[in-house]
Parts: C-alpha cells; sequence; structure tokens
C-alpha cells in the first residue's frame, strides 16, 4: 500500500532533492549557461543598436565624449512622414485604450505572449486597468499606442507604446518617452517585427518634438545606464514553494520557512493611513525633495503625483504617514500591482506581486515604512513583495528579508549620453 | 646568414600561398556548383520553399560571374555573403515548416529591409550559444576535458561556420599546434557553413548533454531571447542559492521521510534504525514527513509505533508543523491518531493556539468538553 502511494506523494512534492550532491556542477553549468545568453545576446544584438543613437560599447569611459544628447533635434519637417514598411498581410493601428474593446484586445495579447520567466513557468498577466493606468498619463499622445494587426482578420499581433515623461538626468530635466510593452505575438517570433516596432515608435516620438526615450531590458544591448537586480519578499512561501517561484532547501523546513515570513496583522506606524486625493501636494514635496539626490530621476508634478501615485484598486497603492500630532505628512510608500499567469501549475492560476514603487521617509526609518508596506501587501493577500535595488532600498531588502532575484534589469537611455553608467543607488527612476 | 635562411623561407612560404590561393580557388569554384545543385534539389523536395530558392539562385550566380577575377579578399567576402543567404534560406525554412497560418508572406518581406535587424535564426543561435558555452568552459575548472581531436575538430567546424572554407596559407610545419589547427580547418574543404554549425551543436550537445537540456532547446523554441528581451521589463524569481547557516545533521531515515519514499524509509525501520530518531534540531521522521505533506509515510510510521507528540528543539510536535503548513488533512489525521493538540512550544503556544482556520478538531479539549 505505502509503494502504491509514492509517486503520487512525489508528485505532491514540487523539490524531490534526490541528489544534493550533484547541486554545485549543475548550478555552475546554468551560470555558465547564463553568461552565455548574455554574451549572445551582445553580440546577435548590435547589429541593430550600432546603427541608432545609444551610447556604444566602444565609448564607454571615453570622457572626451560629452553628456548630454548624441544627436541634434532635426526639423520636424524631415521626419519621416510615412510609417515604416510592414509585410503587405500586416498594417499598422492607433490602439485607443479608452475603449474597452482596443484595451481587451491589447490584455489578450500581452497576456498570452509577453514576457516570461527563463522557465515558462511564469507570465506578466497586467490587467486593463493596469494598462490602462500605465499608458493615458496626463499628456499622453495616443499615437504612441501602436498595434499591428493583419489586415483580413484584424487579429492584433504586436504592440510597443510610449509615454512621456520628464526625466531628470544630473542638473537637465529632459522630456522622454518611455517605451514599454514590446511585444511580438509567438507564432510572429521569427518575422523579425521589433526592430521596426522599435524604429516606428521612435519615428511617432520624433514627431511630436520628443527626441530621447527611456527603456528597461533584461538584456544587455548598448550601452545600460544602470544594471539593477530584482529582490523578492516572500509573503506566502508556501504558496511560492508550491508553485516554484522560490525553492525550500533539503536542510530547511516549510515550518520554520513560513515561521521566517510571518507579518504582524497591521501596521506599526502611528498615522499610518492610505493616500487621498488631499495628500497630492504634500506627496509631490517629499518626492521631488527625495528624488532630487539621485544622478537620473523622474521628475515629478501635482498632477504626476496625482496620477501615477494616488491609490487605484488592484493598480497602484499609496500610503502616507500622517503625524498624529502635527497632521503634518512625513513620509510615503507605493507600489503597483502586477500579476503573473502561473503556467500549467494544477492548484493555482495566479502570482499576486507587488513591486516597490516610489517610497520617501523623512520621519519613520525607511525600514519600519517598508515593513509596513510588507505588512499591508501581506493583508491584501498578495504572494511576494518585489523591490529593485534602486534608489536607497538596499538599505532595508536584507534586513526585512528580501532574497536576491535571478532577474537583473538594465536602464537605457536613447539618444542620451552618459559617461559612465551609474550605480542602482543613483537611480530614481521606475519603469512598470 | 640567419637571414639568407630567412629569405628562403619566405620565398618557399609566397610559393606556397601561391599555389594554395589557385587550388583555393577552383574548390572555391566548385563549392559554388555544389551549392547550386544543393539549392536546386531542395527546391524540388520542397515546393513550398521555391520563391527564396530561386531568389538564392540568381543571388549565387550574380555571385559566381566574376569568378575569374577574385581576389583573396573579395573571396572571403562574397563566402560571407554566401553563408548569409544560406542561413536566410534556412530560416524561412523553418518557419515554413513550422506550418504557422501568419507567414503566408514568405517571398514578400525580404524586399523591406525595415525587416532586417535583431533577429538572427535558430541554427545562428543555437551555434553562438554553442561557441561562448565552449569558451566559458574551457575557461571554468569545472570543466570536463575535452580531448585533442575534438578540439582540433570544433575548431575547423568553428572556422568554417564563421569565414568559409579555409583560404589561410598553411602555417609552417614547426609550428605543430598552428598547422594542426589549420589542417583540421582546411580538411573540411567547402562545407556549408548551416552544416558545420549544426555538427558543432552536435558535438557541444554530446560533451554537454546538460548543455542541451538547459540552454540548447531554448533556442529552437525560438522566444527565449524575444521573452527576455529586446526591451521591456523581466520577470525575475529567487536565485536558488548554496544553503547557508547552520550545519543540520540529518540521518537517511529524515531524508527518506522528507521526500515520501515510504519503501525505503520501510527498509530503514526493518534494519533497525529508531523509528524516533532525531536530527539535531531535534526532528524526528514524522515531523519530516508532516512538514513536507506525505500522508502514506504518516501512516506508516504511526503503524510502527512512532512518537506521535515528539518534541523538536523549539518544543514544537508534528501537529505544530500541520497547523503552521497549514496542512489540513494530515492535522485531522494527526489529532485522530493520538496527537495533542493543547502540547505548548517552548515560546508556549499550542497547536489549537496555532491554528488560524476553524478546524474543528483542532479545538482545545477542554473548550469541547464544555
Amino acid at each position: 500500500m505505502g509503494e502504491s502511494n509514492s509517486p503520487a506523494s512525489d508528485l505532491r512534492d514540487p523539490n524531490p532533492d534526490e541528489n544534493p550532491e550533484i547541486k554545485p556542477g549543475e548550478a555552475s553549468i546554468e551560470a555558465i549557461t547564463r553568461r552565455v545568453q548574455e554574451s549572445l545576446t551582445v553580440e546577435n544584438r548590435h547589429k541593430f543598436w550600432e546603427t541608432q543613437p545609444v551610447g556604444q560599447f566602444k565609448d564607454v569611459g571615453d570622457s572626451s565624449l560629452p553628456e548630454g544628447p548624441i544627436e541634434q533635434p532635426t526639423p520636424l519637417s524631415e521626419v519621416k512622414q510615412e510609417p515604416y514598411n510592414l509585410p503587405a498581410l500586416y498594417e499598422w493601428i492607433t490602439c485607443d485604450l479608452a475603449t474597452d474593446e482596443m484595451c481587451g484586445e491589447v490584455y489578450n495579447l500581452l497576456t498570452h505572449n509577453y514576457v516570461e520567466d527563463d522557465e515558462n513557468m511564469f507570465r506578466f498577466n497586467y490587467s486593463k486597468e493596469f494598462l490602462q493606468w500605465a499608458l493615458r498619463p496626463p499628456g499622453h499622445y495616443k499615437s504612441w499606442h501602436i498595434g499591428v494587426r493583419v489586415k483580413s482578420s484584424k487579429k492584433l499581433v504586436a504592440f510597443i507604446t510610449g509615454v512621456p515623461a520628464r526625466v531628470r538626468v544630473r542638473d537637465e530635466v529632459v522630456t522622454m518617452a518611455e517605451v514599454n510593452f514590446l511585444c511580438v505575438h509567438k507564432k510572429l517570433r521569427s518575422k523579425r517585427l521589433a526592430p521596426v516596432m522599435i524604429k516606428e515608435v521612435t519615428r511617432r516620438v520624433h514627431l511630436e518634438n520628443i527626441w530621447q526615450a527611456a527603456y528597461t531590458a533584461g538584456v544587455v544591448i548598448p550601452t545600460p545606464i544602470a544594471t539593477c537586480q530584482y529582490w523578492h519578499r516572500s509573503l506566502n512561501p508556501k504558496k511560492l514553494i508550491d508553485v516554484g517561484f522560490s525553492r525550500l532547501g533539503p536542510r530547511m523546513t516549510m515550518n520554520r520557512t513560513i515561521r521566517l515570513y510571518k507579518l504582524p496583522e497591521s501596521p506599526v506606524t502611528p498615522g499610518f493611513r492610505k493616500m487621498e486625493l488631499r495628500d497630492v501636494p504634500a506627496v509631490t514635496r517629499l518626492l521631488r525633495g527625495y528624488l532630487s539626490q539621485f544622478a537620473v530621476a523622474t521628475d515629478f508634478n501635482e498632477d504626476d503625483v496625482e496620477h501615477w501615485l494616488l491609490p487605484k484598486e488592484n493598480v497602484v497603492d499609496g500610503y502616507v504617514v500622517e503625524s498624529p500630532l502635527t497632521h503634518e505628512v512625513t513620509d510615503f510608500c507605493s507600489f503597483y500591482t502586477l500579476p503573473s499567469s502561473i503556467l500549467g501549475n494544477p492548484t493555482y492560476s495566479t502570482l499576486k506581486a507587488a513591486y516597490s514603487y516610489y517610497n520617501v521617509a523623512t520621519k519613520t526609518p525607511l525600514l519600519q515604512l517598508m515593513n509596513d508596506a510588507l505588512i499591508i501587501a501581506k493583508s491584501k493577500d498578495y504572494d511576494v513583495f518585489n523591490a529593485l535595488d534602486v534608489m536607497e532600498n538596499e538599505s532595508f531588502l536584507k534586513e526585512l528579508k528580501f532574497g536576491p532575484g535571478d532577474g537583473k534589469l538594465h536602464y537605457y537611455l536613447y539618444n542620451y549620453r552618459l559617461r559612465q553608467p551609474i550605480k542602482p543607488s543613483e537611480l530614481g527612476l521606475v519603469l512598470l | 646568414m640567419g637571414g639568407d635562411w630567412q629569405q628562403l623561407l619566405q620565398s618557399v612560404f609566397i610559393g606556397l600561398i601561391f599555389s594554395f590561393l589557385l587550388a583555393k580557388l577552383i574548390s572555391f569554384v566548385t563549392a559554388f556548383r555544389e551549392e547550386n545543385l544543393s539549392v536546386t534539389r531542395s527546391s524540388n523536395t520542397d515546393a513550398i520553399t521555391q520563391p527564396s530558392n530561386s531568389r538564392h539562385h540568381r543571388k549565387l550566380s550574380v555571385a559566381s560571374e566574376p569568378e575569374s577575377t577574385v581576389s583573396e579578399g573579395e573571396m572571403s567576402e562574397i563566402a560571407s555573403r554566401v553563408s548569409d543567404d544560406n542561413t536566410s534560406v534556412l530560416a524561412e525554412k523553418g518557419s515554413v515548416s513550422a506550418g504557422d497560418a501568419f507567414l503566408d508572406d514568405v517571398a514578400t518581406d525580404d524586399e523591406d529591409d525595415d525587416w532586417e535587424g535583431v533577429e538572427s535564426t535558430e541554427l545562428d543561435e543555437a551555434f553562438s550559444a554553442a561557441t561562448a558555452f565552449v569558451a566559458a568552459s574551457a575557461a571554468d575548472k569545472m570543466a570536463q576535458k575535452v580531448g585533442n581531436d575534438v578540439q582540433l575538430q570544433l575548431y575547423g567546424l568553428y572556422k568554417i561556420a564563421t569565414e568559409g572554407p579555409c583560404s589561410a596559407p598553411p602555417p609552417p610545419a614547426f609550428k605543430m599546434t598552428a598547422r594542426a589547427k589549420w589542417n583540421a580547418w582546411q580538411k573540411l574543404g567547402a562545407m556549408p557553413p548551416e552544416d558545420a554549425m549544426q555538427k558543432y551543436v552536435d558535438i557541444v550537445t554530446e560533451l554537454y548533454p546538460s548543455w542541451a537540456n538547459g540552454g540548447a532547446d531554448k533556442p529552437k523554441g525560438g522566444d527565449s531571447s524575444e521573452s527576455k528581451g529586446p526591451i521591456g521589463p523581466v520577470f525575475s524569481s529567487f536565485m536558488h542559492e548554496e544553503e547557508s547557516g547552520v550545519e543540520l545533521k540529518m540521518d537517511a531515515i529524515h531524508g527518506f521521510a522528507r521526500e515520501g519514499d515510504v519503501a525505503n524509509l520501510l527498509k530503514c525501520i526493518e534494519n533497525g534504525i529508531a523509528v524516533n530518531l532525531k536530527d539535531s534540531e531535534g526532528r524526528t521522521p514524522l515531523h519530516w514527513a508532516v512538514d513536507r505533506g506525505h500522508l502514506p509515510v504518516i501512516e506508516l510510521l504511526y503503524s510502527k509505533n512512532a512518537d506521535m507528540n515528539a518534541k523538536d528543539n523549539e518544543g514544537q510536535t508534528p501537529l505544530h508543523y500541520a497547523v503552521v503548513c497549514d496542512r489540513e488533512d494530515i492535522s485531522e489525521y494527526l489529532v485522530k491518531h493520538d496527537a495533542a493538540v493543547d502540547i505548548k512550544d517552548n515560546d508556549g503556544t499550542s497547536p489549537s493556539e496555532l491554528c488560524e482556520k476553524i478546524w474543528p478538531w483542532m479545538q482545545p479539549r477542554d473548550k469541547v468538553v464544555e
């Protein structure tokens, strides 16, 4: 009886660990494969990026080159007026995300074809509300929400977007496009669509007399201005282990792991509450003051803060600390909600992740503020809280039991040169 | 005198180069003929790829026209052009045979250089991955030693794949390594670059099967690089770190309980291993089975008279574990098989106090009595 049961119980255990001694070898093969992937991408991709006004690998550290725009703006009349060519079967469309129908189409494309982890166990599942929030900030251009569809069937098969943002680089505030949500349908991956998508969004950005862009990538292309690392804080360790997001070591017990990540039921800081519309001026002041210390950072005004940081159910959460005595708003923290589909797990279909956004502590210790953010996220049933090592995040990551992630995020500027890459702690910019 | 000797050598050298070039030219021309032949063959067998193949054919005949006047430099340039063209044909074949409803436009997309750019073919990717892997593992001490023959073979294939047929002069015979490398390259003659790439990948896969499992499958899927790039966010999960901290001492029986290995656990017990044996943290096999959720192991341990209320070094019983780990069926089984809900651990907390769920069997006894 016992024997016939054992296969089933093996299945229940996500990480049977029969040969612990083999591990180190496997790990280094994995490490090599990773290094290979990195170097590979560099070689494959710079054919395209060498033709673009971006910092080139060969120029890194060349102090004779000035910081700032690489190419000067051309007169708008000289910007290519016609879209780039697509193969005859496809056509460009502008996606109006204000309509539920189009938003649904974009959502479907991304849900089935957007970014996955290396092992294809998870895929980002940005919600429709999130997409509308991310793509329709103050002053957005509808023409920057670009789709490609099959002419005959009208099926949406590729997507790329830009949204305008003011980014301060050292002393200079530059209006840029934040380029994101580049997605090509899985069946079209061999069609080399990505470069033409990038060129088309660039053209449309130029048509608005904007000449710089900011974007991120998991791969190294010419040339990162910063290379950041993701960190993860388990909120629901059992589920994370069951779905393979984290691994339970053979010498560690589930019991101890769960107790390790236990959090209090409610925030500990007096005056900790949800941000409201009336807090916008105070939060803007806090943010502007805080972000001024970083070499590259978002330049927020009140309209931006109202859009990006005022809480929206299941999209973005913002909390302030209001002093019980003076009623002054002294601290602020925020995170956005980005679930992922769990691919091929019989029990769970969605991983609910909170991503640290912008946090400012002036009176409350940052560590305590972020611990309260964790408590809130746990009470709202998030499975994991993620943070990059940008800004001052490194000061709380280890102590609050974040563990390093396997994902590196490289930041890039288009048509803007920095002499040297900056450290993550000099970066005050979070892209979605 | 030494100078004379060098001069002699130099002239012999130049002579050699010259005759070699001539031979190369001939073999190159033959190679082109062969290419044409193979292309024609494949278009016979595979009707779908015909548009691209005939294009390929055209280009080749253009390329081979000035053959009588080619110099060495032009030759290698043409070689690389030919190999580029070959790979694009290969890519199209690949996508057509994928049977893809979207891809009815094989003939149209190449007229448009907007499509030129970042991605390369699957074979290209697999090959680059393999070469990079070889380079990396050569630098890595853990790498298994690869025989000299194989190394030379890989070298030859690499040169064919990246530079085409060998057109370099042979290095002097006393430079043994260089000469051996040259031989390895030269003897492959006019092997088509994609064959060389494929062979290279095959050899690496044979040498390092684990590489094939991890890395080589992905380029074949065609979406690994795309899923990571070129631009956008990144999905990150926990990095798998080596375990650190206090060294836990545990026995085989704990491992079998942890893995749900009923058969081996039974063997341990039959061989006289104590059923309540503790690891260095005071955990019994029952603690481990409950922690990982293996009910069959728990049933076995119960039948072998395991202590259902054994305490670990923190004073926790298996039932504490079941409650913390949210294992409903197991906690019920334990309670119905002698586990007490009110034993306090070193922090003074009992399983019933730890339980956040409303499980009737977890109610404290005195409450039930009331």
